[in-house]
């Protein structure tokens, strides 16, 4: 039988054991007031540094992640994944096929793990953020997210990253144009990938781009580079490796990286209220508004904002008296 | 809290049937599960995968009348790493009725043949899995 005993998840998770990580997961996944929990338990914070790859499904970011992981680890490092596809909205289920493409990656030193984005209040960068705060507390050097390049709230996720991968391939040229402007915005390296079946044209294209984005360069001083990959092979993968450490080095001088980390907090901050109040509003107030008032909004949905104020003013005089 | 139920669907060994185990991920999907497709992978694979995804379910595909020998591997793997009766064991494939008996001893918790039912699949799981 598999425990839920935190204490004992937590001493085992000190002494390196896998399964306790892989079950503590699950359990802040589940839970988001767990994770609180879980990290008073720690006290000497690590950072790990967080890559983040995205860009449209089949583009090949979980084949990439498979080369990539196996190069860093036979450097020394040790590598957390997360691989996020999403939930279904209807069912709540998922289908995660990205470890299909990550074979070469069962290995000590690697730790792979397929999340659903779990669609409801926060999920998604929520527990994304606590994973990658537990592969750090587990002793990895580098977290690696893999989202779908789609919507909003991908964005989000990737405002955890050091580093963000923005992976494209040959037959994608009309869409380069659509996507420019995204590109240019949270591209830190634009990756070609299949460079077997062409691709040449995009990089010089995606070159013509950032060649353009004098503004966007100004800010950070970095120019993006375009690197051309074939993940299957491995081609391209030691100058995509060294193209990160660049990127490294250039926010760590330049002060952003520090910069970086401290918005991460922050939203993350912002994120734990948002979640605690909306919480208890939909507890302890939500549930005592009266049929009526619900009825109120159906017969005329002008009303919907007069309930809304007075759900927040119940909340509010609920915190005077408490402070009295 | 209880999540989702998270199962691990794999093929021991390569043959070349994909549909059974493609339609039944599909399935349990639909039925709210997450799904991680670990396609083809061995033994030591489906096992170390069980665990990194803290699965509650292995279901293993198996059409190359090997069913026996890659359980019997499996389940050896799970007692190896004193992680028997950890997860739920599903067999399903192309597997005579004769050999359920003896797939169940091995220790996988149901069996399904050819015709078999999602849904009766889905009601397994949920009726099984300790949550
Ligand atoms: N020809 C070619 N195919 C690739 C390459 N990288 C990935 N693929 C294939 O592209 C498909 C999608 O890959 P996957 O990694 O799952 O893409 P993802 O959805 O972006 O994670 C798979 O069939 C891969 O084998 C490559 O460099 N060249
Ligand atoms: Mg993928």
């Amino acid at each position: 039988m598999r425990t839920d005993n935190l204490e004992e998840l937590i001493a085992k998770f000190k002494q390196k054991d896998r399964r306790a990580l892989a079950r503590l997961i699950s359990l802040i996944e589940n839970d988001p007031e767990l994770a609180g929990k879980v990290f008073k338990h720690f006290n000497k914070p690590n950072d790990a540094y967080i890559i983040g790859i995205t860009g449209p499904p089949g583009v090949g970011k979980s084949t990439l992640i498979n080369q990539l992981a196996q190069k860093l680890a036979e450097e020394g490092k040790r590598i957390g994944i997360i691989s996020i596809d999403p939930s279904s909205p209807f069912s709540g289920g998922a289908f995660l096929g990205d470890r299909i493409r990550m074979s070469g990656l069962q290995q000590d030193k690697i730790f792979m793990r397929s999340m659903a984005s779990r669609g409801a209040v926060g999920g998604l960068s929520r527990a994304t953020f606590d994973i990658c705060l537990l592969y750090e507390a587990f002793g990895m050097d580098i977290v690696i997210v893999e989202t779908v390049g789609a919507g909003q709230s991908e964005v989000e996720v990737l405002h955890l990253a050091d580093t963000i991968l923005v992976i494209n391939v040959p037959g994608l040229g009309d869409s380069i144009q659509c996507q420019k402007a995204g590109i240019i915005e949270i591209g830190d390296i634009l990756v070609v990938n299949k460079k077997d079946l062409g691709g040449e044209e995009i990089a010089v294209q995606l070159d013509l781009i950032l060649d353009d984005a004098v503004m966007y360069i100004g800010q950070t001083g970095w120019r993006p580079p375009v690197v051309q990959t074939n993940s299957i092979s491995g081609e391209g993968i030691d100058e995509l490796i060294e193209e990160i450490w660049n990127h490294k080095e250039h926010i760590e001088l330049a002060g952003i990286l520090e910069q970086k980390r401290q918005k991460r907090l922050k939203d993350k901050l912002i994120a734990l209220i948002q979640f605690k109040i909306l919480n208890y509003v939909m507890q302890h107030i939500y549930p005592t508004i009266e049929k009526t008032k619900l009825n109120n909004i159906y017969e005329n949905k002008y009303n919907v904002y007069d309930v809304a104020q007075s759900i927040y003013n119940d909340f509010f005089s609920q915190l005077k008296g408490r402070e009295s | 809290m209880a999540g989702p139920i998270r199962v691990l669907m794999s093929k021991p060994g390569i043959d070349g049937h994909w549909r059974g185990i493609v339609v039944v991920s599909r399935g349990l999907r639909d039925a709210g599960m997450e799904v991680i497709f670990g396609g083809f992978q061995t033994c030591e694979q489906i096992v170390e995968t069980a665990i990194e995804e803290d699965v509650d379910m292995i279901g293993l595909s198996i059409h190359s009348g090997a069913h026996i020998g890659y359980t019997k591997r499996v389940v050896d793997l799970l007692k190896e790493k004193g992680l028997n009766g950890h997860f739920l064991l599903l067999v399903g494939g192309a597997i005579p009725s004769k050999d359920f008996e003896v797939l169940k001893e091995i220790g996988a918790a149901n069996v399904y043949g050819p015709g078999s039912l999602i849904k009766d699949i889905v009601a397994f799981i949920k009726e099984h899995v300790k949550k």
